[in-house]
């Protein structure tokens, strides 16, 4: 399976150690400045191509790490040149240009995967698995976290613009829809309350989405730019009928460091709080991609799920916009 | 100061009991309760007096009672105590319904007697030092707040909180109402906006009430907050629940747990376990404290029955909302 990574970020960085250990060939990787494209390239001996064509010519999947706005119009262009595709999350930045995708991959016969990586997080698997065994029964009120530091300025900063990234909602909060999504079932009332709709200027944003699902059972998701840089909380609280299943980033760090300042008037180092883990769940997602690929058996995540995802953070903007609950049914 | 506590029916009588007992200057004359078991079984592990009728306590010539009835029997209790001139402190929700609310206002300001509700939070060390901290504006300004306080069904303690009749509603009237009068209290704002997600998704075919509600509240002043008021702890819990707040403002977060303060104990002899054992210092003696003080001097009381009308009247407009699925308005004159 040869591969090609499109965008050379932090997701095109954590996706090239993936194909890599997954065993793939990584063949190439191509980036709007070039410069970044080469750094990667050098890190995992494969090449740095000038553009999409080039490294196209090349592989069997392409691999897009690259704004979201990119990500309907680089799609279509790997399935015409019959490449699979795997995408970053969200799927697309509307569902007419998710259903487009969706279908334009059909068409051609290559398969599409969107890298909802939060279902591969350990904590995220092992509870829908206590979920799926019956331990909680009917689910009725979940409850989850995401909370970070605004993104930065800089080669990250088309994550503020809301036409390239969705803003916090379709781009941060869109992991729990998600996964809230595929433990509970189709949602039919989206209610939304932000930051961000109450002072469209801020550089933060934090949001209080409600979700109420055809089942019964109902959602609030937290979500937030809204912290210092370095903090970054997530959680989740998952009550059924039967049962309880509990947990938060903070309360299960397995390593915290007390370091003093190695100098004068030096602060003590601030990194982002990722809990120790075997394995990378970005590798982790990885290697599914590539076994479902190689074996051709289905995709953990479809691509109808991740446009469901979608729509359900675009019912939230609704909401906003509305000041209505929303059905996500009836978003356009 | 003579004071009696009529009815055990609230969980929270038990508690009351201790607190009077410990309040400087009480005689606690004793408690009148129309279920004779209950009322028996209270009088011995209490070691009080058991008055098996209403009118027999305030015959004792009382001067202030802590009203526990079911949530709507406490107009009733609340009329006869003010007819006689006693004060009285009032669990909360104040009633099961807005007219009921009212007709015990305008006993209390007929009869002159103070009425103070029952919402102990207020009192709590860890909510008053972020409401200290709001005020001296470390969070700039309050954008949005994350509300907690779910906890266990609470009915294997009293049957009646899950009674449509007696109690009104299930968790959305339990719950909403703590959280709503803290955010209030903290705002200086009043809700103008309600959305809820109501239902019964945990004890379906045992109780006819709500057992969960996901609540969006919106203020005069633009901040927005949710209220998880769920019965959704199992009743395996270390503890009865939570009250937890996450505050977002202009210059970052804050979150508070007011239940925080509690040893982790593992033992035959405890009632879970583990068991979370508090050791905070319990906000009802505050409460009860200042209650007493506020009657014997006759001043306005530091949480008013309409701070009790506030919030009942946003645990009832979440049935609205759920019953619409859209926010509902709350308008005032």
């Amino acid at each position: 399976m040869r591969v090609g990574i499109v965008g050379a970020g932090s997701m095109g960085r954590a996706h090239a150690a993936g194909w890599r250990a997954a065993g793939a060939e990584l063949v190439g990787v191509t980036s709007k400045t070039g410069i970044s494209a080469k750094a990667l390239a050098e890190a995992h001996g494969a090449t740095a191509f000038a553009d999409l064509d080039g490294l196209m010519a090349e592989v069997d999947v392409v691999d897009l790490c690259v704004p979201s706005d990119l990500h309907h119009p680089m799609t279509l262009r790997a399935a015409a040149a019959g490449k699979h595709v795997v995408c970053e999350k969200p799927i697309a930045l509307s569902l007419a240009h998710a259903e487009e995708m969706i279908d334009a991959c059909e068409r051609a016969g290559v398969r599409l995967f969107v890298a909802h990586v939060l279902r591969f997080f350990p904590q995220y698997r092992t509870a829908a698995e206590a979920v799926r065994a019956g331990h909680l029964g009917n689910l009725g009120v979940m409850r989850f976290k995401r909370v970070s530091a605004p993104p930065r300025a800089g080669q990250a900063s088309w994550f503020a613009d809301e036409s390239r990234s969705g803003g916090m909602i379709c781009d941060l909060m869109v992991h729990d829809f998600d996964y809230a999504a595929m433990l509970a079932g189709p949602v039919r009332r989206v209610f939304a309350r932000s930051l961000r709709a109450a002072h469209p200027d801020s550089p933060r944003d934090y949001a209080l989405v409600t979700l109420g699902f055809e089942s019964g059972a109902m959602a609030l998701v937290e979500g937030g730019w809204a912290y210092p840089a370095g903090v970054f909380r997530t959680g989740f609280d998952l009550a059924g009928s039967d049962g309880l299943i509990e947990w938060d980033s903070e309360s299960s760090e397995s390593i915290r460091r007390y370091l003093l300042p190695t100098g004068p008037g030096e602060a003590a180092e601030v990194g982002l709080p990722l809990t120790v883990m075997a394995e990378d769940p970005y590798t982790t997602e990885i290697k599914h991609v590539h076994d479902a690929l190689v074996h051709d058996r289905p995709f953990a995540v479809t691509p109808q799920e991740a446009a469901t995802a979608l729509r359900i953070g675009l019912a939230a903007r609704a909401s906003l916009r509305s000041g209505r609950s929303v059905d996500p049914a009836e978003v356009a | 100061m003579r004071v009696g506590i009529m009815s055990f029916a609230h969980v929270h009588a038990e508690g009351f009991v201790g607190n009077l007992r410990a309040a400087p200057g009480v005689e606690l004359v004793g408690f009148s309760d129309d279920d004779a078991e209950r009322g028996a079984r209270f009088a011995e592990a209490f070691g009080l007096r058991h008055l098996a009728r209403h009118e027999d306590l305030i015959a004792e010539g009382v001067d202030a009672v802590v009203v526990c009835a079911e949530n709507a029997r406490r107009r009733e209790l609340v009329e006869m105590a003010a007819a006689a001139g006693v004060h009285v402190l009032c669990e909360k929700p104040i009633e099961a319904t807005l007219a009921d609310a009212e007709a015990m206002r305008d006993a209390c300001e007929a009869a002159g007697v103070t009425f103070m509700t029952a919402f102990p939070m207020r009192f709590d060390a860890s909510v008053r030092a972020v409401k200290a901290a709001l005020e001296r504006g470390e969070l700039g300004a309050l954008v949005a707040v994350n509300g907690i306080n779910h906890s266990e069904i609470p009915k294997a303690h009293r049957a009646w909180f899950a009674d449509r009749e007696l109690a009104g509603g299930g968790a959305v009237m339990d719950h909403t109402v703590h959280l709503t009068d803290l955010l209030r209290w903290m705002t200086g704002s009043e809700v103008v906006e309600v959305y809820a997600e109501v239902g019964n998704p945990f004890y379906p075919g045992e109780v006819d009430v709500d057992t969960a509600g996901l609540v969006t509240l919106t203020f005069a002043n633009g901040v927005f907050a949710a209220v998880d008021c769920s019965w959704s702890r199992p009743t395996s819990y270390p503890r009865w629940g939570h009250l937890k707040m996450e505050l977002i403002g202009e210059r970052g977060g804050l979150s508070v747990d007011a239940f925080s303060q509690a040893l982790t104990g593992f033992a035959r002899s405890l009632p879970r376990n583990p068991t979370w054992i508090g050791w905070g210092a319990d906000p009802n003696q505050a409460m009860i404290e200042a209650f007493l003080a506020a009657a014997a001097e006759g001043r306005e009381p530091p949480v008013t029955w309409n701070d009790g009308y506030e919030a009942l009247r946003v645990a009832l407009a979440c049935y609205d909302s759920a019953a619409a699925g859209q926010p509902v308005r709350l308008t005032r004159d």
